[in-house]
């Protein structure tokens, strides 16, 4: 957190500078989009209107924000789980979101998928797998391929979780953008948990951001709860990987402020954690900045958070009387080959 | 006032029931939509029920530490119709059921029931081979069903295949050596006649036999008028014997007998092409003499091949004479559906022992056979019926 | 001249380079090295940029694949052995398998399964998993048993929109040979009567059709006319041309290198017998490898899998029946 400079009258003020404002502004509404959303759905699970699992992004909205806005179109995204803000900040429609996780047959999935596993891979947004690990070596094909085409001037970016950063896939993916020297850039959100599992149980080395030395790429550490240093360090990894430097790993440090997925309480969640700078709200931080550096006012930001709330209730109210996908009009064709298909007959 | 459910939600993907904890609001309370109205634990966790819409808590329909499954209704709370409508309530679906509108969540009742698995097979199975002689494959079967072939109508065919099964090729070679010979189509009253008695074959069939003596029978029928046939005078003496006691026409099926209710006789009419079977009912109701009208018109009948389907099917045994054809002794086999059938010879003269006079006598005799189902009737049981049939037949004025 | 089966493989990938700007080739050592059997040899230097090492990573082998698919190119990954491809497994059936099914954005890579055994190849360089793959919808799964299928199947493989899992079988690569490269092909999805016969079917594909050939020619002075179908796909699989067989002789049997548990041989059997029950003669039957890893010393190897002798002992069984 950058010093609290007292002004004559007392009262303290964040002395940002003033070129930020733009951008932690835009960043902030995303997130409170997002935030106002994962409400959203998440009182939607609750009273049973989803089918399947709800995974929020709480906690995580600065770091995913500030990875959306740094993103230029001809770029590749491939988010996983708690990236809301950064999937809005990209273009995700919220239409998008809550089409898929009410399982309207107009959502990008059409059924076939739900909740995060969404995306649009036209558009360059790739909808994750659940095996973690697994989208890295996709984004690292989307740009070989660019590459090949001979393109340039682009980035491919995708999160993984401290808990991900355990699988062979990880690895595999990782050094293969090495030694391929792709613009990827990764995001480590180390939110301190993977499911109930302790960051102590899941890599011993001092930090993630160490992992870097070893497949010869960059990193990059950062405070997650804190959108000014997300916004700098993120937008600074993406130029260099831009610029032709390859891999940039982005470590950042906060702490999952929802259960895993609504389905869990997190009560094993160490309390120390939740009262420490870590387990700060991004989002209130956030907002309690735009405030001291006289960015926005009270009202304002009151009107921003209306807003999002009746974005959000005019896209539910439309989403509810959509159509479910119809099984007897499905097809059931897996391969694209309309003449290849293997037919059973149903005895 | 809309009655909107308060539905157990989906706590996660395994989980099918929670237990409530506590109640955080109480009936009669005013409540915001997404408020936390009960608390319920599961294996992995616990969270809190929220209020659909907004409105007053009306009921709750649970117990503390009681477990529920996902989808049970926990309460209700009442709201306006905006509130309701608002919170993406349907509320002429919600007026329609009875508690109310189940909103994504299947209506089921609070109590699951327990299913138990039930075995769907019982008894060992039974193995499958291709050796033995009687085994028909697949193939076989599909082309003798297209046929129009029995098994039957293999019994020609020496099999070559494992155990003496026939096999297709041998199937095959059988059909086309059949084509060389002269055919001609076989009328469906032979197809029929084809049919009863290969399914009256499949049980076992044994015949005994007594010889009578006739001549009663014959001075009876030289001094009637009109003349009734060797062949009624037997059906009416069976009829008789049957009355006095039915069992012998009862049949076996699985383990149960099941007896005649009706003593219905039916007897043989050659036609063209095969056998009519004209039926008397309640043959022991009525005498010799007046069945004889009957028994004519039967005949009758049949020889115009316009026997109604009412005066035929549903007897409990038969009479077959075929001694009109000259014939001394036969074999006949019953009716697929009876027991029983009753064969008279060609009546001649025959030396018979008097035992009074001390020599041979000449008499009127004819053999008297009687084929049954051995499964179900025994030589002794058969031969008492003939006997019986023979003393009858000795009075001929009591039939 | 002659070619050989891997020569054809070669010259189909070669093709497709000079055919179709969008398709490379991704694997192990297929560089400068020409790829462990040799099947891209020199191809990096008529085709620079386009025929690369990757690391030793089975998994973001396939993974970057699928990327490149998405951003229109046709890739060719080569995994040095069928056996080492399970390492990518999940790349294959959960991310390019269902890519088509869950986004209509369609995934057109061909992974390329150097499969079977050799003399001396062990448990881990010998595997046949066409049946693991053809178990996930969304994947075609291709076993070319001749060096014509071989070439033209691997060329139909490339241009198809959907994701290509192509069975080469290791020992076909240098003992097969042919005249010359065919002009015209069965498409992929048909099977082949590979030789006609009239008293009992054998259904089988990759190596195994060459081991079946030579039972029917071993049947043929006993007076037994073998029919012998090449399945050539194994996903799609051409029933209809197997039931017409069974049709025309009324016995079946099922001859796969793979292992017996589920696989190729059972749905054969399977669809055959729902299908056409009633052209059985005698019951369906199935010979598969023995029902344990595959094992190194060529005396055991020898009995681990079909060959002509055990092919023709079983079809001589069930003639009998």
């Amino acid at each position: 957190m950058p010093p609290m400079v007292p002004n004559v009258a007392g009262q303290t003020t964040d002395s940002r500078p003033s070129s930020l404002r733009d951008p932690f502004t835009k960043a902030f509404r995303w997130m409170l989009l997002a935030r106002t959303l994962d409400d959203k759905l998440a009182s939607l699970y609750r009273a049973g209107k989803i089918h399947g699992g709800v995974f929020l992004g709480r906690g995580h909205e600065a770091l995913a924000a500030a990875v959306g806005l740094a993103l230029r179109p001809g770029d590749v995204y491939a988010p996983l789980i708690r990236d809301l803000a950064g999937r809005l900040a990209f273009g995700e429609p919220v239409l998008d979101v809550v089409r898929t996780f009410m399982g309207s047959a107009l959502g990008p999935m059409r059924g076939r998928d739900g909740n995060v596993h969404r995306g649009r891979p036209r558009e360059s947004l790739l909808p994750m797998i659940s095996h973690l690990g697994a989208m890295i070596s996709v984004v690292n094909g989307v740009l070989f391929a660019r590459r090949m085409r001979n393109l340039s001037g682009f980035v491919g970016t995708t999160t993984i979780g401290d808990g991900g950063t355990s699988t062979g896939a990880f690895h595999e993916a990782l050094n293969q953008a090495a030694v391929e020297k792709l613009p990827l850039v990764l995001i480590v959100a180390n939110n301190l948990y993977a499911y109930s599992t302790p960051t102590a149980r899941q890599f011993v080395c001092r930090d993630l951001a160490d992992k870097a030395i070893g497949y010869g790429v960059a990193s990059h550490e950062l405070d997650g709860t804190d959108l000014a240093a997300c916004l700098e360090v993120v937008g600074r990894a993406v130029s260099r990987a831009r610029d032709g430097h390859g891999p940039q790993m982005v470590v950042a440090r906060l702490l999952r402020l929802c259960g895993h997925g609504e389905h869990d309480d997190a009560s094993y969640v160490d309390p120390r954690l939740r009262q420490s700078p870590v387990g700060q709200d991004c989002l209130k931080l956030a907002e309690q900045s735009l405030l001291d550096c006289g960015w926005a006012e009270v009202r304002q930001i009151e009107s921003w958070r209306e807003e999002a709330a009746q974005e959000i209730e005019a896209a539910v109210a439309q989403v509810q009387r959509e159509p479910t996908p119809d099984p007897f009009a499905e097809d059931w064709r897996a391969l694209s080959s309309r003449h290849l298909a293997d037919v059973y007959p149903e005895p | 006032m809309p009655s909107i459910p308060i539905i157990m939600p989906q706590l996660g993907e395994s989980i099918a029931e929670a237990t409530i904890i506590s109640f955080l609001v109480q009936v009669g309370d005013e409540v915001a939509v997404d408020q936390d109205l009960i608390e319920v634990e599961t294996n992995k966790a616990t969270m809190n029920v929220t209020s659909p819409c907004r409105g007053k808590i009306a009921r709750f329909s649970v117990e503390l530490n009681e477990s529920y499954p996902v989808g049970a209704v926990l309460g209700n709370v009442e709201a306006t119709p905006e509130d309701a409508a608002r919170a993406g309530f349907d509320t002429a679906v919600l007026a329609r059921q009875p508690g109310g509108a189940s909103s994504g969540a299947n209506g089921q009742s609070a109590t699951p029931e327990r299913k138990t698995v039930q075995p769907t097979i019982r008894g060992l199975p039974v193995p499958a081979h291709a050796a033995g002689a009687s085994f028909m494959s697949p193939r076989l079967k599909a082309r003798m069903a297209e046929l129009g072939l029995h098994a039957a109508d293999l019994a020609g065919i020496a099999g070559s295949g494992a155990g003496g099964r026939v096999t297709i090729q041998d199937f095959e070679h059988f059909i086309a050596s059949i084509e060389k010979h002269k055919q001609s189509p076989a009328s469906s009253m032979r197809i029929a006649v084809a049919d009863a008695m290969r399914r009256s074959w499949t049980r076992p069939i044994a015949t005994v036999g007594l010889p009578m003596c006739l001549d009663a029978l014959f001075a009876h029928r030289r001094a009637s008028n009109p003349k009734a046939g060797p062949a009624l005078y037997a059906l009416r003496a069976l009829a008789m014997a049957l009355a006095e006691n039915s069992a012998p026409a009862g049949r076996l099926i699985g383990k149960k007998i099941v007896h005649p209710s009706s003593i219905d006789l039916g007897f043989a009419v050659e036609a063209e092409d095969g056998v009519f079977v004209p039926v008397i009912r309640q043959a022991d109701q009525k005498s010799l003499k007046d069945l004889l009208p009957r028994y004519n018109e039967l005949i009758e009948l049949c020889h115009q091949r316009k026997l109604p389907v009412e005066a035929a099917g549903g007897s409990i045994g038969i009479v077959t004479n075929y001694g009109t054809f000259g014939l001394m002794w036969a074999t006949p086999i019953p009716l697929p559906e009876q027991t029983l059938v009753l064969g008279v010879g060609a009546a001649r003269k025959a030396p018979a022992w008097d035992e009074a006079k001390g020599q041979f006598v000449p008499v009127m005799e004819a053999n008297f056979t009687l084929s049954f189902d051995h499964r179900f009737l025994d030589g002794g049981a058969a031969g008492r019926l003939l006997t019986r049939i023979a003393a009858l037949l000795n009075r001929p004025e009591v039939l | 001249m002659s070619i050989t089966y891997l020569e054809a493989i070669r010259e189909a990938q070669a093709r497709a380079l000079a055919d179709d700007p969008r398709v490379f080739i991704y694997g192990q050592d297929v560089g400068a090295f020409g790829g462990a059997f040799k099947a891209t040899k020199n191809l990096m230097k008529e085709y620079p940029g386009r025929v690369l090492d990757a690391t030793l990573s089975e998994d973001a082998m396939v993974g970057l694949a699928v990327g490149a698919a998405i951003e229109g190119m046709r890739p060719i990954v080569e995994m040095q052995f069928a056996d080492f491809s399970t390492v990518g497994l999940n790349q294959i059936v959960n991310q390019a398998a269902t890519l088509f099914w869950r986004t209509q954005v369609p995934c057109p890579i061909v992974v390329r399964l150097p499969s079977g055994g050799t003399s001396g190849g062990g448990p881990f360089h010998s595997q046949s998993l066409e049946s693991v793959y053809a178990y996930w919808p969304g994947l075609v799964v291709l076993t070319p048993a001749t060096v014509e299928d071989a070439y033209s199947m691997l060329l139909e493989a490339i241009a198809l929109d959907d994701p290509v899992i192509f069975c080469e079988h290791k020992l076909l690569y240098y003992h097969l040979k042919a005249e010359r490269l065919p002009t015209e092909a069965l498409p992929i999805g048909k099977a082949r009567i590979a030789r006609q016969g009239r008293d009992l079917t054998i259904v089988a594909y990759s190596a195994m059709v060459h081991e079946a050939l030579a039972a029917a020619e071993e049947l043929a002075p006993e007076g037994s006319q073998i029919e012998v179908v090449d399945l050539r796909s194994v996903r799609p699989l051409d029933t209809d041309t197997v039931v017409a067989s069974v049709a025309r002789t009324g016995r079946l049997l099922c001859v796969g290198e793979a292992w017996p548990w589920g696989g190729v041989t059972a749905e054969v059997i399977a669809r055959v017998a729902s299908e056409g029950f009633g052209l059985f003669d005698a019951p369906p039957q199935r010979l598969n490898a023995k029902d344990t890893p595959i094992p190194f010393h060529p005396h055991l190897w020898a009995a681990h899998r079909p060959t002509a002798r055990s092919i023709a002992a079983a079809a001589r069984k069930l003639l009998r029946q």
